[in-house]
């Protein structure tokens, strides 16, 4: 098992991040779960099921040495995965085929032939080896259903008319599926990823929760009772530091 | 792009992130007229305190080139959800979600603040719950402790009265006083009719015309504590145990549990997941070609798959190896249930066995899926001419005649079809001509 990340493996670290640019290693994740995302998108996929899907491939790393297998099989047995245990099942002949023209604009489908069989057993293969590898612990707490409560819980105190021409809701599920390209969501708990992801939301567009002066406790505080702005702040960096890594790479 | 929406965000962050935004989308033709005019302060926003204000400096800068960067889609018009505008009934049970105590209990918001803040927000239509504190001639006031649709706030504590004037009573019986109905403490469901913002008074009418027309089915006048909405019973919990989580009672509600609760609330919130969002450049899915989404790849990949084995099947069929080659048309439809040629070389196999009917079938199939196709529809004439002279044979003269017919009209030149049909119409006139004789 390799060791933890020099950057904190540790839940909840407030701990300044030391690096200006993202790792080498950040920037390769950052595009082949760019190509988890975009086949998920084409595959059909819910937001979650996606998550489920980047997250195992996050975590399989963690594990295993980047060199050791290849990425793109790895990210395409993450899906497979992720379909089963989300219960949205995909075929492996869907993926195969999104990911093959992915690769290869403009060509035409794969053959039934030994070729596509191969492809197939692969993806089944590296499947088991991947659920060997995280002990079959691929199960995770999202931070999804906690940030719908939470715009649910913000939407009935917000004036209305401020809500409806405000995109809050939009922008936040944007912002956390987009997290995804990095490992935020191994590093913070989900309640905190959610209400991080929603103070980025208000903050972009200006928007000041009511009487926030003159509450006893802030409203992210109300969400989690163990969050603080240190982790919020934190959380928010390193998201616009994966923002960074779209423009860089081509 | 969404000014109103760009002046907010500009009001908060202030001069920094005009320039930063000036830099960034200089290109941009949308943002070029609006940042000439959107230098202007904000109107009317107040600045928040100076400690608040403080704070905010510390992360602006990495959050303003964010937003500089990402402006065109985070203001583009089309970035809004499509969220159901009408106000919603509040549920009484939390059967798709966690229904929640109001924000502003668990933030402990003076209730004066609350109360400004109700009084901003409350809007005509909206459903209130309270109960009759006095009866008068001109009509009966009412405290009000919770809302039934629209916001859910927390007002109980707040002591806000409402009027529900004489005329806005419907009566229940055909004399008497409508008011004699009701009682002091008894718990009323009504509609705002009324709304007085600056000296904060409220009207409200038990009609359900006062109501928007897609809640007018919502029954007003008096009702049991039982159908008290959720959040409020919810609420009041709460305030019993004030130190009970927003955590914990989420997590112990039935509605976060529910498998189906991420779909419900996406739907609630107006947020769609066939086109994501995203504020990453490369994953604008109005972007993606739908060649390449998995559903398009499989159709056409089908196609070609069963169109081998078509192949296939044909080369048997030359040679006389009948049940091989059907063996490969099943393949193929198999593979593809409504190939074209599949069908075609199926039914002229049909057709070769005799099994006319199977044959006709198939061609009529295809024929459907691809009406230009040339083969599908000479074969199915033909066939269709060939059963007829069966059906002739046994004498089935009507049928036979309906068969020709049917040929003729997917072919008016065929000269098979038209011949038969004439020689079978003179042969008719015949028989014809016999039964009037005798």
């Amino acid at each position: 098992m390799e060791a933890v990340r020099p950057d904190g493996g540790e839940r909840g670290t407030a701990a300044p991040r030391a690096e200006e640019r993202p790792a080498p290693e950040a920037r390769v994740h950052f595009r082949v779960t760019r190509f988890i995302m975009e086949a998920g998108v084409k595959l059909g996929m819910q937001s979650i099921p996606i998550a489920t899907a980047c997250t195992i491939y996050h975590k399989f790393f963690c594990e295993i040495n980047l060199d050791a297998y290849d990425l793109y099989l790895v990210a395409m047995s993450s899906i497979y995965l992720a379909g089963k245990v989300e219960e949205q099942h995909l075929r492996t002949r869907d993926i195969i085929n999104v990911s093959h023209r992915y690769f290869n604009p403009g060509s035409e489908p794969l053959e039934l032939d030994s070729r596509f069989w191969e492809l197939r057993d692969s993806i089944v293969q590296c499947e088991l080896l991947m659920l060997r590898v995280l002990r079959f612990q691929v199960s995770f707490q999202h931070p999804h259903k906690y940030l719908l409560h939470y715009l649910i819980s913000l939407k009935n105190w917000l004036n209305r008319y401020s809500w409806q021409r405000t995109p809050i809701s939009v922008t936040a599920w944007a912002l956390l599926r987009d997290s995804y390209h990095g490992g935020l969501c191994l590093r913070f708990q989900a309640q905190h990823l959610a209400v991080a992801v929603l103070y980025l939301a208000l903050q972009v567009y200006g928007v000041e929760v009511p009487a926030e002066g003159e509450a006893e406790k802030p409203w992210w505080q109300v969400f989690s009772d163990d969050l603080t702005k240190p982790i919020i702040d934190n959380i928010v960096s390193d998201l616009i530091q994966i923002y960074t890594m779209d423009t860089e790479i081509p | 792009m969404d000014r109103d929406l760009l002046r907010q965000s500009l009001g908060c962050h202030g001069p920094a992130l005009l320039s930063l935004l000036r830099s960034e989308q200089q290109d941009n033709p949308h943002f070029r007229s609006l940042l000439g005019t959107a230098a202007e302060p904000a109107r009317g926003a107040a600045p928040p305190q100076g400690a608040g204000r403080k704070e905010k400096r510390v992360d602006n800068i990495e959050i303003q080139k964010f937003i500089s960067k990402k402006a065109d889609l985070l203001f583009a018009l089309s970035w809004k959800s499509d969220a159901p505008t009408s106000s919603e009934v509040h549920d009484d049970n939390d059967n798709h979600y966690a229904v929640m105590p109001p924000l502003e209990q668990f933030m402990e918001i003076p209730g004066l603040d609350r109360r400004e803040l109700f009084f901003r927000d409350i809007e005509r239509g909206d459903i209130v719950i309270g109960r009759i504190s006095s009866i008068r001639e001109f009509g009966f006031f009412m405290v009000l402790i919770c809302l039934g649709s629209g916001i859910m706030r927390d007002i109980s504590h707040l002591e806000i009265t409402a009027l529900c004037p004489l005329r806005d009573v419907p009566s229940h019986s055909n004399h008497g006083d409508p008011l004699s109905y009701y009682q002091t403490g008894d718990i009323i469901r009504a509609g705002i009719k009324d709304i007085d913002r600056y000296h904060e008074k409220l009207a409200v009418s038990l009609y359900s015309s006062s109501l928007p027309p897609h809640l007018s089915g919502i029954k007003l006048g008096v009702m049991t504590s039982e159908e008290l909405p959720l959040y409020y019973r919810r609420s009041v919990e709460l305030n019993s145990n004030s130190l009970e989580s927003y955590e914990n009672i989420m997590q112990s509600s039935l509605g976060f549990v529910n498998p189906g609760v991420v779909e419900f609330l996406l739907e609630k919130l107006g947020i769609d997941e066939s086109h994501p969002p995203s504020l990453m450049r490369g994953l604008q899915s109005k972007n993606f070609s739908e060649d390449d989404f998995a559903l398009a790849l499989r159709k056409k990949q089908s196609a070609s798959w069963a169109l081998k084995c078509v192949k296939i099947g044909v080369d048997y069929f030359k040679v006389g190896r009948h049940v091989d080659a059907m063996n490969e048309y099943n393949k193929a439809l198999e593979i593809d249930k409504q190939n074209v040629e599949a069908l075609v070389a199926r039914g002229a196999l049909y057709a070769t066995k005799g099994s006319l009917n199977k044959a006709i079938e198939d061609f009529e199939l295809a024929l459907e899926n691809c009406p230009t196709h040339r083969n599908a529809r000479k074969y199915l004439c033909q066939t269709l001419v060939e059963r007829g002279g069966q059906l002739e044979e046994e004498e089935k003269f009507l049928n036979a005649e309906s068969y020709y017919k049917k040929a003729l009209a997917l072919d008016e030149t065929f000269k098979d079809a038209e011949d038969a049909l004439q020689k079978l119409h003179k042969y008719m006139q015949v028989i014809l001509y016999f039964l009037f004789e005798i």
